[in-house]
């Protein structure tokens, strides 16, 4: 998984959610849009004209322009991100974020296999598996064009983990890609294995990559062990050589991603001693 | 820490000539972290330097050897804010925080109700949880628990989750350490600012702030303290 990034634009601009609706309808101003659906994902608005206001935004499309500032068909992609995180009441947006996941943009590719795995669209399963399956050197390839793989192999492999029960064939497709070149995607995999199997052993390598020398793979493991919520990394999380907001933005995760019945005394002492 | 030979002197003023000389990033880490473990007051200056040279590791260490050092390095740190710039001054607040003398806490208050860094706040939080009070007359020390409670309670609706993490944290440290310098009225407005992070009430506050704000609870209603 990439790294949140570590600044937030809320500040900036603090507006209401009859505002972020207001921008998101002015089709004449990218930017104002890009804006309106990143605030109604985050505030996971609920009103009536969100979702048709996001579903008429994932189908935007505006290559990126001069001067613009944000990415290529960034509406689009901001819009396919939100209704990820609106919970259930986002069911109807799912038939579209299948569309997406053919799209020919990589991002909006991307954007959709995240949305599916936050929203347990379980449908969404051998989609995610097919963008998967001629793997690590076919769909995990890079593509010619750019710094990105074939496919958005992080993204897919992390939805699928997501989505929660798998049988053999799922399983063997995810295990291809522990063999990736790339150690974030090998980050992705062992995450999914470890939601699906429940197997220590592919913690343990979680743990293993939590101490690979570049930063950013460290990064990546942190917020992967955090998703699984597989409380027995706490210690390893607290002790890598990271920044502590990430650290406890992964410990958060090992709180909040499985349920307990304690109190999870060890994991709060930890984050304590990281404010 | 007051060194007990000049061995240790003569040793400081060589790490700091090794940070002075470092070359290289990770260079400059290592002579930090060196300088940082002497816990010498005489590194003081030099490490407040490091604050302001945008490397976030050397910083981090740098602060850690501020902690380290402790009260003597409280007055050159307050001395330093008027100058530095935004980067070494979040890192100076994190450092006051660390180190939890009383004389940090209008900096602490200002961090948490203004700065524009969560990391700041979340650090500005903590600390206002835990100032070491001992050395002050009874009556001066309850005036000042009283101010972090209220710059804490102010800050439980900040909309960064790991501020108002922090905000329950320092709540809790002065539940539980400084119970006997709240007075009933202040204690029942701690307990109700916990209890309702705890509920859930507003949908920015996520389930670890819950969590950790009922855990808060559960120890304070287990402390025995005069108001359990």
């Amino acid at each position: 998984m990439s790294a949140p990034s570590s600044t937030t634009i809320e500040m900036a601009d603090p507006i209401d959610e009859a505002e972020a609706l207001r921008r998101l309808r002015a089709t004449d101003d990218p930017s104002a849009q890009y804006y309106a659906a990143w605030w109604l994902g985050r505030h996971r608005s609920q009103h009536p004209d969100t979702l048709p206001l996001l579903l008429a935004a994932m189908r935007q499309r505006r290559a990126r322009q001069l001067g613009d500032g944000v990415e290529e068909n960034a509406v689009a992609r901001n819009a396919t991100r939100a209704v990820g995180k609106l919970g259930p009441s986002a069911s109807e947006a799912i038939p579209v974020l299948l569309e997406l996941l053919d799209d020919p943009d990589y991002g909006l590719r991307e954007a959709a296999a995240r949305s599916l795995g936050e929203l347990k669209a379980t449908v969404a399963l051998p989609a995610l598996v097919a963008r998967l399956r001629s793997g690590p050197n076919v769909a995990g390839a890079r593509a010619s064009d750019s710094a990105n793989l074939v496919e958005p192999c992080e993204a897919l492999l992390e939805a699928i983990g997501d989505l929660g029960p798998s049988d053999e064939e799922v399983i063997g497709v995810l295990e291809s890609f522990l063999a990736h070149e790339r150690p974030v995607v090998q980050c992705s995999a062992c995450r999914s294995l470890l939601q699906l199997t429940q197997e220590p052993r592919w913690g343990e390598r979680l743990k293993t990559l939590l101490l690979h020398p570049q930063l950013q793979v460290r990064r990546a493991a942190l917020m992967d062990l955090g998703a699984t919520g597989w409380r027995p990394a706490a210690q390893a999380i607290a002790a890598t050589l990271a920044e502590n907001s990430l650290k406890l933005i992964a410990l958060r995760g090992l709180v909040e991603s499985a349920p307990s019945d304690g109190l999870d005394e060890e994991i709060f002492d930890v984050m304590d001693g990281l404010l | 820490m007051v060194p007990d030979d000049m061995n240790s002197q003569t040793s400081v003023e060589q790490r700091i000539a090794n940070v002075q000389s470092a070359d290289s990033a990770e260079a400059l880490l290592s002579a930090v972290e060196h300088l940082a473990a002497a816990k010498h007051p005489s590194a003081t200056a030099c490490l407040l330097e490091i604050l302001g040279f945008n490397n976030p590791g050397a910083a981090v260490a740098a602060v850690d050897g501020l902690i380290a050092i402790g009260e003597p390095a409280v007055e050159p740190i307050l001395a330093s804010l008027g100058t530095n710039n935004y980067g070494a001054r979040a890192w100076s607040v994190r450092a006051l925080a660390g180190i939890a003398d009383p004389r940090g806490l209008e900096v602490l208050e200002r961090a948490l109700a203004t700065d524009i860094g969560p990391s700041v706040r979340r650090a500005a939080a903590s600390g206002l949880g835990r100032l070491d009070l001992r050395s002050l007359p009874d009556e001066q020390a309850s005036g000042l628990v009283e101010r972090c409670l209220q710059a804490l309670l102010l800050a439980c609706g900040d909309g960064e989750w790991i501020v108002r993490y922090a905000v329950v944290v320092g709540l809790e440290g002065l539940a539980l350490k400084q119970a006997e310098r709240i007075s009933v009225l202040s204690f029942e407005a701690l307990r109700h600012a916990l209890a309702g992070l705890a509920a859930g009430s507003d949908p920015l506050t996520p389930v670890v702030v819950q969590r950790r704000s009922a855990l808060a609870l559960h120890r304070i209603d287990h402390s025995g303290g005069p108001h359990g």
